[in-house]
């Protein structure tokens, strides 16, 4: 089987984002980048199946600027096979759809059997892109997936739902947006990353690409850190008995939350 | 302005996050309410086409829809199949100069941002958008869904044992969370009693989730989910900056560390410096009777 996995560099998830001065994005000084943990999930999953399925090859591909090469290089030594940058002008900027028209364009070419991708990524936080994606693609996809088995005639994909996974069969390819699983993502091996550092990583030019890139993307007007929590109320050094009675009262009386 | 909402019933009912967006409609413009029938289960792709047919006869400017997890994948796939603007996880909406105008949050919690984008748009919307009319909701108009005959096909379901028939975490009121502090599964029965007299959603850490001594769908924070309740109760969780993303937001939060330096106190409302094993106990007796006097 054949696996394509699409990835996103952004902030580590323990950086302390800080909006610049302009409001329209963050300052990258000083930010140590990643991938995206829904994608290392998606990873996961990919090279998980690898393991159990020898002959099954897993790709990487991200669209964003040169610095992305670190989150490829950063898959490959967990045990991918092979990743492609696809950069560009303005591709820090690009919308949504136009980042799934750009994928589309390479998924036609590498034809994998299924697509992973990230339920959402943890910088815009949209889920979009992996339904954007099969839409372009004219594939189905399932959502918050946090399992496959390749079965007869298709793949068996686990969907989380509130109170259980759904089971659904897809029958061709298909695009999943992966969800968080009981198993973290591995950590690159000493061989891995050795092995890593000598792949070559084509690059493709994203306006060569032939995607249309234009349609509607979502503006940033300003960006604020959200309302900063002033230290409350300490409350110690009683008998729980009394804490707890104290706790009730205020959460009613003052709070009014009860 | 027309609006419409695409509801999403459970037990027959509208979701509160459905009811908030319907309030949401009506404010903005021409409401209308949508839901999806369908003689099996539908995937998202089925419903979004079966939408998107609906959508191009009847040309709404606007489609508001909850921001569950299911009512977020039906919107990112119809907003792609129309080729509209997308607005996801939207916890405040407006319209200005023919641009939807939303606040939502960016960097797992961590940026608050103002966005906007030309209409037509699909938006989804938080628990919170709007507050509840008092007036009954109009009876939604039906949309029938076919299979997507994509080649995709539902199979089974497969029930989770340890989840009972709660609030969902993302639209409680009161959510109390259980992290690392508690020990063990096993004693799990202090949250529960706890979160039972309050009406609560259960919620963990990741190193509760991760541990298996609570689902995942319980886990809270940067890969779990975002919530915003009124009140928000931590039990012996240490307050991670990947925890706080998912949380931070509450109206009022309560924390109890036996840490006094344990950093979910500082951003606390009330934080209390116990240990959990002997507070939690009374607290729940407390409140029991502070509940039942009211
Ligand atoms: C990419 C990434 C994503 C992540 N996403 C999430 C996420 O979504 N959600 C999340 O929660 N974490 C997430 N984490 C993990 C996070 O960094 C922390 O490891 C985790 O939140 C810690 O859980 P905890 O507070 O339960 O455990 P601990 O940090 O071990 O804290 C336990 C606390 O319990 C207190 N305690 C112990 N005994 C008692 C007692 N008897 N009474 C009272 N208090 C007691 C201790 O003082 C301590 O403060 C993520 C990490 C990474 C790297
Ligand atoms: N620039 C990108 N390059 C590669 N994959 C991406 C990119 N942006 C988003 N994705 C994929 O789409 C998922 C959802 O992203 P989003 O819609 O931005 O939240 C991510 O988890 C990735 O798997």
């Amino acid at each position: 089987m054949k696996l394509l996995v699409c990835v996103k560099q952004v902030p580590d998830s323990t950086v302390r984002v800080k909006v610049a001065g302009d409001q329209k994005a963050i300052v990258p000084e000083g930010v140590t980048w990643a991938i995206s943990p829904y994608d290392e999930y998606a990873i996961e999953l990919a090279l998980e199946h690898k393991d159990a399925n020898p002959g099954t090859t897993v790709g990487v591909i991200t669209v964003g600027p040169p610095r992305a090469r670190d989150a490829l290089r950063q898959a490959l030594a967990m045990g991918c096979d092979d990743a492609t940058l696809v950069t560009g002008a303005d591709v820090e900027t690009l919308g949504g759809l136009a980042t799934a028209r750009a994928l589309a364009k390479v998924v036609d070419e590498v034809t994998p059997d299924l697509v992973l991708c990230g339920k959402q990524a943890s910088d815009d936080d949209q889920g979009f892109v992996g339904q954007a994606l099969a839409e372009t693609l004219g594939w189905p996809h399932v959502a918050i997936v946090t399992k496959f088995v390749a079965s007869d005639g298709g793949t068996e994909i686990w969907k989380e739902v509130e109170g259980g996974h759904e089971v659904w069969k897809a029958s061709g390819p298909a695009v999943l947006t992966v969800q968080k699983s009981q198993k973290d993502p591995r950590y690159p091996s000493l061989p891995g990353i050795m092995k890593a550092k000598k792949k070559e990583i084509p690059e493709k030019d994203l306006a060569s690409l032939g995607a249309d890139l234009g349609g509607p993307s979502v503006e940033i007007r300003a960006m604020e850190p959200p309302p900063a929590r002033k230290a409350g109320r300490v409350m110690k050094d009683g008998d729980p008995k009394a804490l707890a009675a104290e706790l009730a009262k205020l959460l009613r009386d003052e709070a009014r939350v009860l | 302005m027309k609006v419409w909402v695409i509801a999403e019933l459970k037990e027959g009912e509208l979701r509160r996050v459905s009811l908030e967006a319907v309030a949401k409609a009506t404010e903005l413009g021409d409401a209308d309410v949508l839901e999806l029938h369908s003689d099996e289960r539908a995937s998202a792709l089925a419903g979004a086409t079966a939408l998107a047919e609906r959508a191009r006869a009847g040309a709404p400017d606007l489609i508001l829809v909850g921001a569950t997890p299911a009512g977020r994948d039906l919107a990112a796939r119809l907003a792609a199949k129309l080729g509209w603007t997308y607005l996801s996880e939207c916890a405040e909406l407006r319209i200005e100069d023919g641009q939807a105008v939303a606040v939502r949050s960016m960097y797992a919690g961590k940026v608050r941002a103002t966005v906007s984008g030309t209409l037509p748009a699909v938006v989804s919307v938080r628990a919170g958008i709007a507050q509840v009319a008092d007036a009954a909701p109009p009876r939604p108009g039906s949309v029938q869904v076919a299979p997507s005959g994509e080649g995709l096909e539902f199979v089974r379901f497969e029930e989770t044992k340890t989840t009972g028939t709660r609030v969902p975490l993302g639209e409680a009121r009161v959510v109390v969370s259980g992290g690392r502090g508690l020990k063990g599964p096993e004693n799990w029965k202090l949250v529960q009693d706890l979160a039972d007299v309050l009406g609560a959603a259960l919620g963990a850490s990741r190193a509760v989730t991760d541990a298996g001594w609570r689902p995942n769908e319980e886990q809270v924070g940067q890969t779990g989910k975002t919530v915003t309740p009124d009140l928000y109760i931590a039990l012996g969780i240490s307050g991670a900056i990947q925890h706080l993303a998912g949380m931070s937001s509450s109206k009022v939060i309560v924390a109890v560390n036996k840490d006094p330096d344990a950093d979910l106190l500082k951003i606390a409302d009330y934080a209390v410096v116990a240990d959990l094993f002997e507070f939690v106990p009374a607290f729940t007796e407390e409140l029991r009777k502070v509940v039942a006097r009211d």
